[in-house]
């Protein structure tokens, strides 16, 4: 199987991974040279604005000039280029040209650069992404017996090649303490690390993989993972940083799909047009009761959620075009990014420089997202939303008395759900209360009188308030709703925008995929009749299809990346030209082949990994390893890893005892400390929750919003959630040690940590140490460390020890 | 190793890649000396092999600019919500003469926020302006200080962008781009040019309160975490968790820190691809001197009581002693090496920072007493003290304000507020090898759009890099396959030569 850009060269002792050209036989001619070793670059992509495809191109040349001067190949860019003796050596990487293709372009040029025309055009190298995977045949090995499944065999058949032997098996702790926080995202329980390492049975950790697999911690470190990739937030960001009241089910969904081990295809499909495939979810009546089958296609739906939780600026889109530009162009960019590994956005406003995305392949798939928009939908039945409408009287009248209580004030913004907006509008007139009140309300400047300030009790207040409340006890909840994707009343045209730009309308264009990606069939829409939209529906059976060379490539990398720290490709969301090329290509096509014959089964992708010997390699490196592949590109080694910032948080809640595992619901804020509070600029606008219990919840169920993340997390680099993150930044700096040296979270959670080792332990300073080792990290101290620890001890406080601890390396770093 | 500044900014050949990930690393970790120090705890060939590479790509580490500099640290005054430069910098006797009357139709039309300018009213400047200075300036009686300075200003009065609202406007004059996601210009300058402080963050932020877009308008972006600005409050709590916890005094600290360190090493001695483990390690000794050092630059009671004067620290108005305090606090900053300073005044509500929508002389006359004093005697003294050739100054703030009357308004009381203008406001710059006493560029008739020199927000980015010996067209990161640069696509650096001249 041939790969064209890669291939391993070695210098200087040192293995690089870098680009290969194909080889050129004795006689080809230099057109077939520039077709075989330039034009992947400098054909289609126009890198640096070179095409070699023709010959007025090369006499026009890029941004550097000409590239011939026919007759001249002394004075032409290109011959030096090529023989690499100039400032500019081609190809940037990798082999270069042999020296009889370098003599083959010298005699042609100096022959005047004939151009054959009738030869047949120059096809393009395929870049190997946009091929599809083909099954690679396992590699033969020397060393037989260290392969325990196909993976091991690709891994070992390059280390071999290279004179590298892998890292021996890591041991039993280390191993449960990896795996524990590769699938649920934190440490293992230190009593199940005892027992894991006492089993003595064969398939010891295989029941461990397949435990943890099953729990729902499982789904939460997942769909973390996800919901970094589609750029989940709660609040739109920008100035009004508008909150959305339903962003949560979408996250709901996201964990549960992972646990349910959803079929990846499936996944891709309901987020992204489960209303068109699923379609038995728009019509809602019914009695008491959903029917089931209502129930699970509502539930689909939810997953195109996504759609509705980007960053979005609705303080300047003030006109529908531009509003639907914008709306479009974040769905446009996060399906390219999330399903597709491409930078499709910066084809907004021109061709990508780089990879052959067209502006008009761009607003193309941009338009299987027009006749789209948002809308929050009951999900219960007719009859639960029934028992609240008949109630609207009376929520009225609530909405009323609440605001003339608030003294009329203008508000900001609506409360969020649906049950903000028209009783709010009817309220004055529908309370009837006294004149002073039913003045506040219509004040258009919200100064409230200070009679009418929440402070001053007047009786006539209190009796409203009484009046409030008993009100109150007798209204329903209101019925529960979800914000997924909808259709418009009608479906509007798709022009290519002149650089992005709404009013710069363009070429009208309809919706198609990539032509760059074997683009599949065209998409057919009814001319008369009903019309059902099935835009969506047509982009996500393609992107599902098996001729999809990304989806299942992309996926599988980053699975791998969730378990070695890089992936085979380490620009997981970017597998174009100016993406990495892949340390092990065979291997990411074997798995990719696997995934879909496994039914698109992550969990069993998961288990595939974990069952090898190369997952389960020492993270100390050889020396030959470290010596020949510092970066470890070959897997001589694990990859050691550093938390991120919701693993963090979350491990020293659960080292003290505290995480609380309650799962689901509404976001939750936490209140900040004095000194984090003057960063928000509002901060009425960061309301924590009443019940401090929910303050020790999992972070993927804390609040995001855009506008400020909670500083902890910031410091160990949360991300921004402007744009798919596929990979968290592993920063170094000063703030998070300051962080969890001084914090008060740090400080409380040290707290409570030593009150569980002095309830387990006593007084007894040594089974306090040997008892915070073993909560912390699942191993007993060793001598030096309890001698450290017990010297320290003696001078210092239990929770201080504590303390110390969170600030220990081998606490956020898993080997 | 190659001597590109910024070794990122090039297609990635074989050399760069073999090292990618532990240059991500080091990248990522703003250690400085504390590294250094570090790495001579650990005695091997490794270590020793990797400090010779931190030495060289210590992302902190100050780096010659590529290009001749005539600054070596900026100030930016950021005055939130958007001043007037109808009422502050730009006078217009225009507006008086049509105060009332809809704008003559041969001015067109644009959008504001709340109002569109063909069916607002003319609102005339209540302000009176003066010349000042030998250059002869005009400026408003809204800073009787400032005004004083005018001769080390150049005052440029045809700035604009795309941006009218706050969110869009903000992100535009700070990280050049409308929305979240880019690194700020602090950062970009941080990135290209290190700090001189190994012990403090290079790129500071000096807040009044709440900022309408959040934190990201000083961040860093795509770039590392290292060069992302950081939050300095006056006062004994200068930095976030800076304080140690309660109780603990500062020999408990360090005896903590020697056991974590030696614990560290127990760990460290088992692991030999470490460096990750090692500059974690450095991290915490820097932030023990950060602890010592950030109070000391933030503990304004040691300067003189002339100071403490000039800067209005004893002034009755608490907002106008605390501005005073930020500037005095940006002049210790950029004294101690810091390299990029941002001052903010407002708070980012609408009635409390320069966002004048209601009665925009009023709010205009409050801001301008919180203001000025602080930013006379910033360039004041800065000057005295030789500082002012290598700083350089900026003032200004998302936009102007419109010519109209804001939301409909007739120009009495409450409605007398001016909406945004992003078409056409004033921005000052000084120091730094910038000449001053001039004035370039011209707003229309009105104030509304820039007429003549108008520079482009990219354009007034390019130049101000410039000065800082930094070719905005070379400053590049790549991120998520494509070189990105503060100035997007754009920016026109001819600017340069009309404030040098």
């Amino acid at each position: 199987m041939k790969y064209f850009p890669v291939g391993l060269i070695v210098c200087a002792g040192v293995v690089s991974i870098a680009a290969a050209p194909q080889p050129a036989s004795s006689n080809t001619s230099a057109q077939q040279i520039l077709a075989a070793n330039c034009s992947m670059c400098h054909g289609q992509a126009h890198m640096s604005n070179l095409d070699v495809r023709d010959r007025n191109s090369l006499l026009k040349g890029g941004i550097r000039g000409p590239a011939i001067i026919p007759g001249k190949s002394a004075d032409s860019l290109l011959f030096h280029a090529v023989k690499r003796d100039g400032e500019l050596k081609m190809p940037p990487s990798g082999k270069p040209l042999s020296a009889a293709d370098v003599e083959t372009i010298r005699k042609w040029i100096d022959s005047g650069a004939p151009w054959s025309a009738t030869a047949a055009p120059v096809q393009e190298a395929t870049w190997w992404s946009f091929k599809k995977p083909v099954r690679p045949a396992v590699p033969a090995v020397k060393d037989s017996s260290w392969v325990k499944n196909p993976i091991d065999a690709f891994v070992l058949a390059r280390l071999e090649k290279e004179g590298l032997r892998p890292s021996p098996e890591e041991n039993r702790r280390t191993l449960i303490r990896r795996a524990s926080f590769d699938l649920l995202g934190l440490p293992p329980d230190p009593k199940e690390v005892d027992v894991f390492v006492k089993d003595d049975s064969p398939d010891a950790w295989e029941k461990l993989v397949d435990r943890y697999l099953a729990s729902p911690r499982y789904g939460e470190r997942w769909g973390r993972y996800w919901l970094d990739l589609v750029r989940y937030a709660d609040t739109s960001g920008f100035e009004t940083d508008h909150f959305f009241p339903n962003a949560w089910r979408y996250r709901d969904y996201v964990i549960d799909s992972f646990s349910k081990d959803k079929p990846y295809t499936t996944f891709v499909q309901e987020q992204i047009a489960a209303d068109e495939i699923w379609p038995d979810n728009l019509e809602l009546e019914g009695g008491i009761h959903l029917p089931a089958k209502k129930q699970e296609d509502v539930t689909r739906r939810i997953g195109t959620g996504m759609y509705t939780v980007g960053s979005f600026p609705i303080e300047f889109t003030y006109y529908g075009d531009q509003w639907r530009a914008e709306w479009e162009s974040d769905a446009t960019d996060v399906t390219g990014a999330a399903f597709m590994g491409l930078t499709v956005g910066c084809a907004r406003c021109h061709d990508h420089k780089f990879d052959p995305i067209k502006q008009k392949d761009y607003y193309s798939l941009s338009a299987f997202f027009a006749g789209s928009e948002e809308r929050e939908i009951p999900i219960v039945s007719q009859f639960d939303i029934l028992t609240y409408t008949r109630s609207m009287p009376l929520i009225a009248q609530a909405e009323a008395m609440k605001h003339m209580l608030r003294g009329g004030g203008r508000g900001r913004r609506a409360a969020g759900g649906a049950n903000a907006g028209g009783a709010n509008a009817g309220g004055a007139n529908a309370g009837g209360g006294g004149d002073a009140t039913a003045r506040g309300a219509a004040d258009p400047q919200g100064e409230a009188p200070a009679a009418r300030t929440p402070g001053a009790m007047t009786p006539e207040r209190a009796a409203m308030f009484q009046k409030l409340g008993e009100l109150y006890a007798r209204l329903p909840d209101h019925y529960p709703t979800a914000n997924v994707l909808a259709h418009s009343e009608f479906m509007p045209e798709t022009h290519i925008l002149g650089k992005g730009d709404f009013k710069s309308v363009g070429a009208k264009v309809e919706p198609a995929f990539p032509s760059f990606l074997n683009p599949g069939p065209s998409i057919e829409e009814p001319k008369s009749g009903p019309f059902v939209p099935q835009r969506r529906k047509a982009l996500a059976l393609w992107l599902t299809s098996p001729d999809n060379p990304l989806l299942s490539r992309v996926m599988v990398n980053r699975i791998w990346q969730g378990h070695f720290g890089e992936g085979i490709v380490r620009t997981p969301n970017d597998f174009g030209r100016q993406g990495d090329p892949p340390t092990h290509p065979e291997l990411l096509d074997w798995l990719a082949t696997e995934f879909a014959s496994r039914g698109y089964s992550i969990k069993q992708m998961h288990k595939l990994i974990m069952m090898s010997n190369t997952y389960r390699e020492s993270s100390v490196a050889n020396p030959d390893g470290l010596k020949k592949d510092p970066e470890n590109f070959l897997l001589s080694r694990m990859n050691r890893q550093r938390l991120n910032a919701d693993e963090v948080r979350d491990t020293m809640l659960d080292v003290s005892g505290n995480l609380n595992l309650k799962m689901g619901g509404m976001g939750i804020i936490v209140p900040l400390t004095k000194e984090e509070i003057q960063a928000a600029r509002m901060p009425n606008l960061w309301p924590p929750n009443p019940d401090p219990r929910e303050y020790n919840r999992r972070t993927i169920y804390l609040q995001m919003k855009r506008s400020m993340t909670l500083p902890m997390l910031q410091t160990f680099d949360s991300p921004d959630t402007a744009l798919s993150c596929p990979r968290r930044d592993t920063s170094t700096v000063a703030p998070q040690a300051l962080t969890l040296m001084n914090s008060e979270f740090s400080v409380a959670q040290a707290d409570k940590f030593a009150d569980l080792v002095l309830k387990e332990s006593g007084n007894d300073p040594e089974a306090q140490v040997n008892d915070a080792w073993h909560r912390a990290f699942g191993r007993m101290p060793k001598d030096d460390e309890k001698k450290l620890a017990l010297d320290y001890l003696s001078r210092n406080s239990l929770p201080r020890l504590c303390l110390l601890i969170f600030n220990m390396n081998e606490f956020i770093y898993v080997d | 190793m190659s001597t590109n500044p910024f070794p990122y900014s090039d297609r990635p050949d074989p050399a760069e890649l073999k090292n990618a990930s532990r240059r991500r690393f080091l990248r990522q970790s703003g250690l400085g000396i504390g590294w250094l120090a570090a790495m001579d705890l650990f005695n091997s060939d490794l270590t020793r092999s990797m400090a010779a590479e931190v030495a060289l790509v210590n992302p902190l580490a100050p780096k010659k600019p590529p290009m001749p500099a005539t600054a070596k640290s900026v100030i930016s005054l950021f005055m939130q919500g958007g001043p007037s430069h109808v009422d502050t910098y730009d006078p217009k006797p225009m507006l008086a003469k049509l105060n009332g009357q809809h704008p003559p139709e041969s001015f067109g039309d644009v959008d504001f926020q709340d109002s569109k300018f063909r069916e607002s009213v003319i609102l005339g400047s209540r302000r009176t302006f003066k010349k000042y200075g030998e250059s002869g300036i005009e400026v408003s009686d809204l800073f009787p200080h400032t005004s004083k300075c005018v001769d080390d200003l150049a005052v440029i009065r045809s700035v604009y962008h795309e941006g009218f609202t706050h969110s869009q406007a903000q992100f535009l004059m700070n990280n050049g781009w409308p929305r979240i996601g880019r690194p700020s210009m602090g950062s970009w300058v941080l990135y290209g040019l290190g700090s001189e402080n190994a012990n403090m963050p290079g790129f500071v932020v000096l807040l009044q309160g709440g900022v309408r877009t959040g934190p990201a308008v000083y961040g860093q972006g795509f770039l590392p975490a290292v060069y992302q600005g950081t939050s300095l409050r006056n006062g004994p709590s200068p930095i976030l968790n800076l304080n140690r916890p309660a109780g603990m005094s500062k020999d408990e600290q360090r005896d903590m820190l020697d056991t974590l360190g030696k614990l560290n090493e127990e760990h460290l001695e088992e692991r030999n691809s470490n460096s990750e483990l090692a500059a974690r390690m450095a991290s915490y000794e820097l932030a023990f001197r950060m602890q010592m050092a950030a109070p000391e630059a933030t503990d304004l009671s040691k300067e003189s009581d002339a100071t403490k004067k000039l800067y209005g620290l004893d002034h009755p108005n608490p907002k106008t002693a605390s501005f005073g305090g930020r500037c005095l606090l940006a002049r210790r900053l950029v004294e101690r090496g810091v390299r990029f300073v941002q001052v903010w005044s407002g708070d980012g509500m609408n009635e409390t920072d320069w966002d004048g929508h209601k009665h925009c002389d009023q709010n205009h006359l409050d801001r301008a007493l919180e203001t000025d004093i602080g930013v006379a005697a910033l360039m004041t003294d800065l000057k005295a003290r030789g500082l002012l050739d290598s700083t350089l100054v900026t003032w200004g703030g998302e936009f102007g304000r419109s010519p109209t009357c804001d939301g409909g308004g007739n120009g009495a009381g409450d409605s007398s507020g001016r909406d945004h203008n992003p078409y056409g406001f004033t921005v000052w710059v000084a120091g730094g090898g910038v000449k001053g006493g001039k004035v370039i560029g011209t707003t229309d008739e009105l104030g509304l759009r820039a007429a003549e020199d108008p520079v482009h927000l990219h354009d007034l980015h390019a130049s101000l890099l410039a000065f800082l010996g930094l070719d905005h067209t070379k400053l590049t990161y790549r991120y998520l396959g494509r070189d990105f640069r503060l100035t997007d696509v754009g920016g026109k650096t001819d600017l340069v030569t009309k404030l040098k001249a």
